[in-house]
Formats: C-alpha cells, sequence, structure tokens
C-alpha cells in the first residue's frame, strides 16, 4: 500500500527525489555515465577494485578549498597508484551553478591537474539520486565485492577554508587506508559538508 | 537618537528586506540633515575595501555606525552585488564593570540569499562568530534565532536565515574597567547561499564608553529577534516530551494544549558529534499531541533522543514561530561510548558480586540453614546431596530471571529504573537505606530477631526435615529473596551498567548474579568431600554476625554523610533524630515484644512502638529533614574548580581552550578517590595549569537533570565520569573509570598543540 502510493505520488508529481541513502554494508547501487570523452563507465566494471565516487561542483567553494589547496588531487594521485578506480561526478542540472560540458570539463580537469580514473557527467543527476548525495563534495568508497564501506564527508572539518585542511582528519584516506591494509573502516558514516547537489 | 534608530527597524516583527533597510535609511539621513553632515565627513577615516561598495551602502553604514556608538559593518560583495552586510550591535550605550549585556552580530543578506543556523542542515555551514575580548570578559553562547526551513530540489533540506538575522551573544565584562572605553571585536564567517554559495568573513569591531550606569539601546531590533528565542523545554507548562525507538529511528512525542493553537508544527533536529540525521516528519498529530519521527542515518544504536526544537506556526515558517528546545544545548557529546570495559567483564563482576552475596547479612540465617543442612547431608548418597544442590541452585536462577523479566518488562514500559545511582540521588531514598542499615545492624548485634512469617519458617523447617527437592528449590527462592535488599551496594556498577543495555544483557546479568551466588552450593554438592574444608560451627559464628554489625554501622556513617552533603548538617543532624527513635523501636522489639510476654502487654508495645516512630517521622523528617536544603550550585567549589553549565563548557570551547568535566557526586566513593588521588595531584594541577584547561565539576550528588542528560548521552548510568574537549571541534575524550595520573597526564600532552594563544 505504501509503495503504491508512493508510486502514484511520484508519477503524479513527475518528481523522483532521491532515494534514501543506502546505508554502509550494502551494495553500491550500479550505474553507468558517461566520461568527458563519452566513453561509459560503470560501476560493475570495476568489481574486484575499490572505487571511490566523488560528487563534484567546480563552482562550489568547499570543492574548490580541495582543488585549490591540491589536497583532493594528491588523494587521487596516491590512491589510483595503489590500483583504486577514482570517479568524479558532477551530477548538476543543466542550467545550474556547476552544470559542465564535457568541454569546460575537460578544460577544468586540465587546468586544475585532476588525477582520478574519470570525471562524469551526471546532468540527469541519476547517479546521485541512486546514492542519494546531497553534497559536493560528497565522498563513497565502494569495496572490491560492490558493498559501501563509506559515505560521508572527506574530512573532518566543516568549513571551505583550505587552511583548515592540515588539522584536520581525512575519512576518505582513513576509509582506504583501513581497507586496504584488510580492517573495517573505524568511522563508516559522516554527515558530508558542502554545498547542495543541484537537482531539478 | 531614539527616533533615529527606530525608524532604522521597519515594521515590528517581519523581517526586514534589504531594500526596506535602504528606504528607511535614506529617511533617517532625510530627517536628520545634521547627522547627515556627520556621516559625510567620516568616510575619509574608513578602509579602503569600504570605498569600492556602492555609495549609498557606504553612508548608510557609516550613519549605522554612529547611531550604534561607533560599531563598524563591513559587507560582502560579489560580482559587483552586495550579499551580505555585518555589523556588530549592542543592547546599551555604556559598559558597567560586572554588568552583562548582550551584543549581537546583524547579517543582511540581499533578497533570496540566506545564511545557515547552527544545524545547517543538508548543506550549508553555521555561521561562526570568533570574540577577541579583552581579559577577564566573557562571552555566552550564540543564542540562534529559530530558522526557517529551506527545501531544494533533490529533497534537501536546509535551515537557515532570509533577508537578516541577529546572533545574539551575553558578555561579562571584569569586575573592574580601566580605561574610559573599550573596544569587543569578533571575526564572523559564514556562508551565504542562493543558487550558489560564497563563504564571507567580517572583522567587526564596537566601542562602548565604560560607565557607572547604562540605558538600553536598539531596543526594538533586540527585542524582535529575542521573540524569536526559542523557550527551554523545562520553562514550558504542561507539556511534556517522551522519546522512542523506532527501528533505527527516534519519534518523539509531545503533549501540550499549546500546540492545538499550531496548525503546523514540525522538528527542527541538532544532531551531536557523528550522528547524520534525516528529515524530521510529523507521524501523526490530534489538538493536542504530535508525534514526530526523526531518522537516524548513522549506526548510532545508544542513542536515546536527540536535541533541538520543536517549532510551531500558524503556517510553515510563518513570522509568529515559537519553538521549545529540547536537550542540552551543548555542542558535541560525541557519539556514545561503550563503558571502556567490555561486556564479560561486567558479566564476571556480576557472577563476582553474586558469590559475595553469601556473605550477605541478609542472607546469613539462610546459608547458616543451609550449610547445616549440608553438614547433615555429607553420610548421604552423593547423587541424593548433588539433587537437593541443583534444586537449590535453580530456587536462586529462578528467582533471580523473575526479578530480570520484571526489571525488562518496567523498562520496556519505559519506566527510568535503574539502580544504585539514580536512587542515591533521592534524599529520602538515601534516608530509607540508612533506616535499613540500622535495623539490619541492631539484628546482628543480636538487639532483636527477626521472626520470620510463620508460614515460611514451617515451610522451611519441613524441607529442612524433609530434605525433598521442592524444599530446596524454595529455599533458594527465600535466600535470594532475602538478599535483594543487599544487592544495590555490591552490584550497583554491573547492574547499572546492564540496564542501559538490551533486554538479552540485562538477563545475562542476572544471570551471572544467580551463577555467582549458586556456585558455592553447586560445588559443595557436586563434591560434598569439600565440605571438610568449611569450618565447624561454634561461638565465632555469633562473633563474625556481630562484627558485619559493625560493618553495618560503618556502612550507615557513608549514608549520613551524603544525607550531609544533600540537605546540609541541620538534614544529617534531624535524619539522625529520626533513626535514634528507629532504634529504640527495635530495642521494644527486643525486649517486649517477645512470645513470653502477655498479650496484652505485646499490644502496647506494639502501639507504642508504631506511635513513637510515626510521630517521629512526621516531626523529624515531614518537617525538619524536608525543610531542611541547602543549594548545591552555591557549594564550596575546592581550587580552581568550576560548578558544570552548559554555558560554561560552551564558552572555554568557544574561546578554544580544553574543558575537562569531573562528574561526582557526594556519595560516590569511586570518585572521592580519583578526586584525591588523581585530579588534585600536585602533577596533574600542574599539568591543567599549564594547558590552561577549563576544570568543571559536574556534582550529581542530587541528580541534577541537565548532568543526567549529559551522562546518558555518554551511555553512562551514573558517576564518576570524566571527559576531556580537547578542542573546538574535536571528539571529546572518555577516561576509564578508575583514572590514572599517566593515562590523564598523556592526554593532557596530546591536546597541547590545540590549545589556543589565549
Amino acid at each position: 500500500m505504501k509503495l503504491l502510493l508512493i508510486a502514484i505520488t511520484v508519477l503524479v508529481t513527475g518528481a523522483v527525489y532521491p532515494a534514501d541513502v543506502p546505508p554502509v554494508g550494502s551494495a553500491g547501487p550500479d550505474f553507468s555515465a558517461p566520461d568527458t570523452n563519452g566513453k561509459t563507465h560503470s560501476l560493475s566494471q570495476y568489481k574486484g577494485k575499490y572505487v571511490v565516487l566523488e560528487w563534484f561542483n567546480p563552482e562550489c567553494p568547499f570543492v574548490k578549498k580541495h582543488y585549490g589547496s591540491d589536497n583532493m588531487q594528491k588523494l587521487q594521485q596516491e590512491y589510483t597508484g595503489k590500483g583504486v578506480v577514482w570517479l568524479t561526478i558532477d551530477s548538476n542540472a543543466p542550467g545550474t551553478e556547476g552544470n559542465i560540458t564535457p568541454d569546460q570539463a575537460q578544460k577544468i580537469m586540465a587546468s586544475w591537474k585532476t588525477k582520478q580514473t574519470a570525471l562524469l557527467l551526471d546532468p540527469e543527476s541519476k547517479v546521485a539520486r541512486s546514492y542519494g548525495a546531497k553534497n559536493t563534495p560528497n565522498m563513497v568508497v565502494i569495496n572490491p565485492e560492490g558493498k559501501i564501506v563509506y559515505e560521508g564527508a572527506i574530512d573532518s572539518k566543516a568549513s571551505p577554508n583550505p587552511a583548515d585542511i592540515p588539522s584536520s582528519t581525512n575519512y576518505v584516506k582513513a576509509a582506504l587506508d583501513e581497507s586496504l591494509a584488510g580492517k573495517s573502516v573505524s568511522n563508516p558514516t559522516t554527515k558530508p559538508y558542502g554545498c547542495s547537489v543541484k537537482y531539478k | 537618537m531614539r527616533r533615529a534608530v527606530k525608524s532604522r527597524i521597519p515594521g515590528p516583527i517581519r523581517f526586514s528586506s534589504f531594500h526596506n533597510v535602504w528606504e528607511h535609511l535614506c529617511v533617517a539621513e532625510i530627517d536628520f540633515p545634521k547627522r547627515l553632515v556627520h556621516c559625510r565627513e567620516v568616510p575619509r577615516v574608513l578602509p579602503k575595501r569600504m570605498k569600492s561598495a556602492v555609495r549609498l551602502a557606504a553612508h548608510a553604514i557609516v550613519c549605522l555606525s554612529i547611531f550604534a556608538l561607533a560599531s563598524q559593518g563591513q559587507s560582502q560583495t560579489y560580482e559587483g552585488k552586495q550579499l551580505v552586510k555585518a555589523e556588530l550591535l549592542a543592547d546599551t550605550n555604556a559598559v558597567v564593570p560586572s554588568k552583562p549585556f548582550t551584543v549581537g552580530v546583524l547579517l543582511r543578506m540581499a533578497p533570496s540569499w540566506h545564511t545557515y543556523w547552527k544545524f545547517s542542515g543538508d548543506a550549508g555551514l553555521p555561521t561562526q562568530i570568533k570574540w577577541n575580548l579583552p581579559a577577564g570578559w566573557k562571552a555566552g553562547e550564540i543564542r540562534w534565532p529559530i530558522p526557517l526551513k529551506t527545501n531544494d530540489p533533490g529533497d534537501i533540506q536546509t535551515y537557515g536565515y532570509q533577508d537578516e538575522v541577529l546572533l545574539m551573544q551575553e558578555l561579562t565584562p571584569p569586575g573592574q574597567i580601566g580605561n574610559p572605553s573599550v573596544t569587543l571585536s569578533a571575526e564572523v564567517n559564514w556562508l551565504v547561499c542562493e543558487k550558489i554559495c560564497i563563504p564571507g568573513s567580517a572583522n567587526l569591531r564596537i566601542e562602548l564608553p565604560t560607565s557607572t550606569t547604562n540605558e538600553p539601546r536598539n531596543i526594538d531590533l533586540f527585542a524582535r529577534y529575542r521573540r524569536l528565542l526559542p523557550q527551554n523545554f523545562s520553562s514550558a507548562k504542561a507539556a511534556t516530551a517522551t522519546w522512542n525507538h523506532a527501528g533505527s529511528d527516534l519519534r518523539l512525542k509531545v503533549v501540550s494544549s499549546t500546540l492545538s493553537n499550531y496548525p503546523t508544527i514540525d522538528f527542527y533536529p541538532l544532531p551531536q558529534g557523528n550522528t547524520v540525521v534525516g528529515h524530521p516528519s510529523v507521524e501523526s498529530r490530534t489538538a493536542n499531541e504530535v508525534i514526530l519521527k526523526i531518522p537516524i542515518e548513522s549506526p548510532d544504536k545508544n542513542l536515546s533522543a536527540m536535541p533541538g526544537l520543536v517549532v510551531f506556526s500558524q503556517q510553515p515558517n510563518g513570522n509568529d514561530r515559537a519553538a521549545w528546545e529540547l536537550g542540552p544545548p551543548i555542542v558535541a557529546p560525541a557519539k556514545v561510548s561503550v563503558p571502556a570495559r567490555g561486556i564479560f567483564t561486567f558479566l564476571f563482576f556480576g557472577f563476582v558480586g553474586g558469590f559475595i552475596l553469601n556473605l550477605m547479612p541478609c542472607v546469613l540465617p539462610v546459608i547458616s540453614l543451609k550449610i547445616f543442612g549440608f553438614i547433615q547431608q555429607a553420610g548421604q548418597s552423593r547423587q541424593k546431596i548433588l539433587r537437593s544442590g541443583l534444586a537449590f541452585t535453580s530456587g536462586i536462577f529462578a528467582w533471580f530471571i523473575t526479578l530480570a523479566l520484571l526489571l525488562i518488562a518496567l523498562k520496556a514500559a519505559g519506566r527510568d529504573v535503574t539502580w544504585g545511582g539514580f536512587q542515591f540521588t533521592n534524599a529520602y531514598f538515601v534516608l530509607g537505606l540508612s533506616v535499613v542499615v540500622l535495623v539490619f545492624a541492631l539484628n546482628l548485634f543480636g538487639v532483636f530477631e527477626i521472626s520470620l512469617p510463620q508460614s515460611m519458617t514451617r515451610g522451611l523447617l519441613a524441607s529442612s526435615d524433609r530434605k525433598d527437592n521442592l524444599g530446596s528449590f524454595f529455599q533458594g527462592v527465600f535466600a535470594t529473596v532475602l538478599a535483594t535488599p543487599c544487592t544495590a551496594p555490591f552490584l550497583g556498577t554491573a547492574v547499572g551498567f546492564a540496564f542501559t543495555q538490551s533486554p538479552a544483557v540485562i538477563l545475562s546479568m542476572f544471570l551471572a548474579i544467580a551463577a555467582g551466588m549458586s556456585a558455592p552450593y553447586f560445588l559443595l554438592s557436586a563434591q560434598p568431600a569439600w565440605l571438610r574444608f568449611l569450618p565447624s560451627s561454634g561461638p565465632w559464628m555469633l562473633h563474625v554476625k556481630q562484627f558485619m554489625g559493625f560493618l553495618l554501622l560503618a556502612t550507615l556513617l557513608f549514608l549520613l554523610y551524603v544525607l550531609g552533603v544533600q540537605r546540609g548538617l541541620d538534614g544529617a543532624i534531624w535524619a539522625s533524630c529520626f533513626l535514634l527513635v528507629i532504634a529504640i523501636a527495635c530495642w521494644m522489639k527486643g525486649a517486649f515484644i517477645v512470645p513470653t510476654a502477655s498479650v496484652a502487654k505485646r499490644m502496647t508495645s506494639v502501639v507504642l512502638m508504631l506511635a513513637l516512630v510515626i510521630a517521629s517521622g512526621v516531626y523529624f523528617i515531614g518537617d525538619k529533614f524536608e525543610s531542611a536544603k541547602i543549594d548545591i550550585g552555591q557549594a564550596q567549589m575546592a581550587g580552581d574548580w568550576q560548578p558544570f553549565t552548559p554555558e560554561r563548557l560552551q564558552a572555554g570551547r568557544d574561546q578554544g581552550r580544553a574543558v575537562f568535566i569531573d562528574f561526582t557526586a557526594a556519595w560516590c566513593l569511586t570518585c572521592k578517590f580519583n578526586e584525591k588521588s588523581v585530579l588534585e595531584s600536585a602533577a596533574v594541577r600542574e599539568a591543567f595549569q599549564r594547558h590552561g584547561v577549563v576544570k568543571l565539576k559536574a556534582d550529581w550528588t542530587n541528580g541534577d537533570p541537565v548532568i543526567t542528560k549529559l551522562l546518558q548521552q555518554f551511555g553512562r548510568p551514573g558517576v564518576p565520569l570524566y571527559v576531556l574537549y580537547p578542542g573546538k571541534s574535536e571528539e571529546p575524550i572518555v577516561f576509564p573509570e578508575l583514572l590514572t595520573k599517566s593515562i590523564l597526564l598523556d592526554k593532557l600532552e596530546t591536546i597541547s598543540t590545540t590549545v589556543a594563544s589565549q
């Protein structure tokens, strides 16, 4: 009955809001989205590897905090070097701040010297909805079995100030280090901070 | 002057829009041409960034700053557009030494832009205020007006302010101020968002003259925002709030007749630490009752409640909105930590505690009976002895299981049942315990004998005669019933822990106690040969019994000390008077109410005894003891300790200082021991001082509800608890109950880097 009501509501309003955040320990919802070269990436194709999802918005001061300080690039370089797949996702709807074309995305990647595996474009916010992503940056770590082992903030200090980075705990780094060492993640859920993902 | 200030504030309640403010400012200038001239002279001395602002805006700021007694405003511009104008205002025209006053950071946002509440919601960031105050000044916590709730596409909910907000804080000047005027400055950081978000900051200053008297200023503005502050829930009349679990979610039920006046009710959560909260929603609503569902998305299994605002208004985000604030206004009491000791340690304590129960005076009569039984059985067949032992053991288990189920049922019914701690905070519980202890002591001394009810005695005698298994079973039950009043002091920690746990843990705790208590009987019945290790009975048993009486008197001294702390010397003396009468009554029971006395004599004695006890109870306890009260808050604090208040904790953290809280109580011996041997030791005192740690003492002797809540947030049923908040946004460190110098000093050294320059 409840499901039926939800279905009716969705049909009538035509709106699909983000599903609830899939909990840590559950399988990361599969998705496929094109990168800046039009090549499609899906979660299932990376089974057997650790995958990091990073929600992105080049206009957002919180994203700029981590790219402007080279913090994000260093993380991307370190972990892609260790065989981790790093997917940056822009889920901002057309006409909103942070929505980018493939060309713009390539320019940003070049000038910011980003080091991710791929930057995926998700202008219909499908991937963001399936993960209940509400913020940029929002971070998700998925293990080789396809299960979510971490979701939440990038680090412990919710601020747009790059000067806070050295004194904060990087949760993504901690989650990856613990996972790669075969340990369980000690801090698997945190509250993400940042701008909102711009849904339509 | 007064008119100028007034005209600047449009409308008594409505949020003024950005443009309205400008219009009124112009009016102000036209109305007061002399001031306009004055205003025009000032921009020359303004910092450069001011000149880049719109000319009118610059004027307005300067005029405002004059009207607001030399405060300075600053504005944030983005792509040529002014987004936020920040200004520091006071509700007074002068500073009077040691007289608190309120200052407010006034943020004016461009239309459709907003800044955030202290919990920003799914996105955004709360505004931060860092004070730079002269020495001796104190700043209270930010008083946040009830925010507006915004829904953005994608079900993104945020809490913030549009158009304008005043963030108020109480400042307390020191007792002496040397200068004719003081400058107070604050660094304010905010995030302002519309479709996009832009961080902004300003260094705001306000200069106020010092004086012996002062007058209110900015009256309308401050009054308008004071009306928008949430009320403390505890001060709400005839309202109740109850928390429940619904799976991983929390459910809050609020009942109050006030609710019937408001069609819209909502809950704005204030999650603590790493808790991730979903979107609260109204689950059901009647005129006087609302049930709100608060989804918890992080794995905080022990979360029992969440601070937040119950907001009610005529329509969502209405300007008439009012709110009750639930829970302590404390920033991050962090994730609920399971007590350092594992569950098996506690079960072991339960076992040991159960074993010790055998030595309790309450059980002694039954024990001697049973041991006597064993000695008699020594010659019988082993199987028979074992069966009888097993029956006795299962009697003990049966009673404890019944007790556990009863408590689980009570707990499920939502009653706050806890052993030890909670009752100790109640002076009447302590008094009652004193009476019980005294009566037992007198009994052990032989002043009177406890005669069991006839039927029970008969049953016991019959069973010990027949030695059948059913008899043994009931003996087991009986021994445990007698032991129950003795468990409180001995098993407090273990059972207290169990009560905060799931029914399964409670049950296993009680099973552990039962196992401990029955272990000696079980072993002896399985290996009757070991009976020879038991000493033979003799006069030594009487001596041991009497000696136990003195131990109980020592316990009584301790209880009187607790009463003294709770009710002062007077209270302890009145309680002692009552105890003296109880002692006399016991003596009368032993001396006159004996089977050899005539029925008439016995009846007279009983009546006299009861009259004495009731009369003295009414006079000493109902009147004198009841009215003997001391204010714990005013109680002396040794050394540099300050009484704990959430405000002090917040103030210390806001200043970037580490805060250490000692949760203690007069009746807590472990607390006293830790204080003496660790907290007051020279090395620790020196370390506290060197790191500028704020030392707060949370005295739970009388069960202060604010402290109770905080204890619950740390997952503790009672004291002791030692917590160190290292820095502003760091997680608090919880220390083990048995504190050692080395643990404390180690942790203090790690915070040295985060101590602020202050």
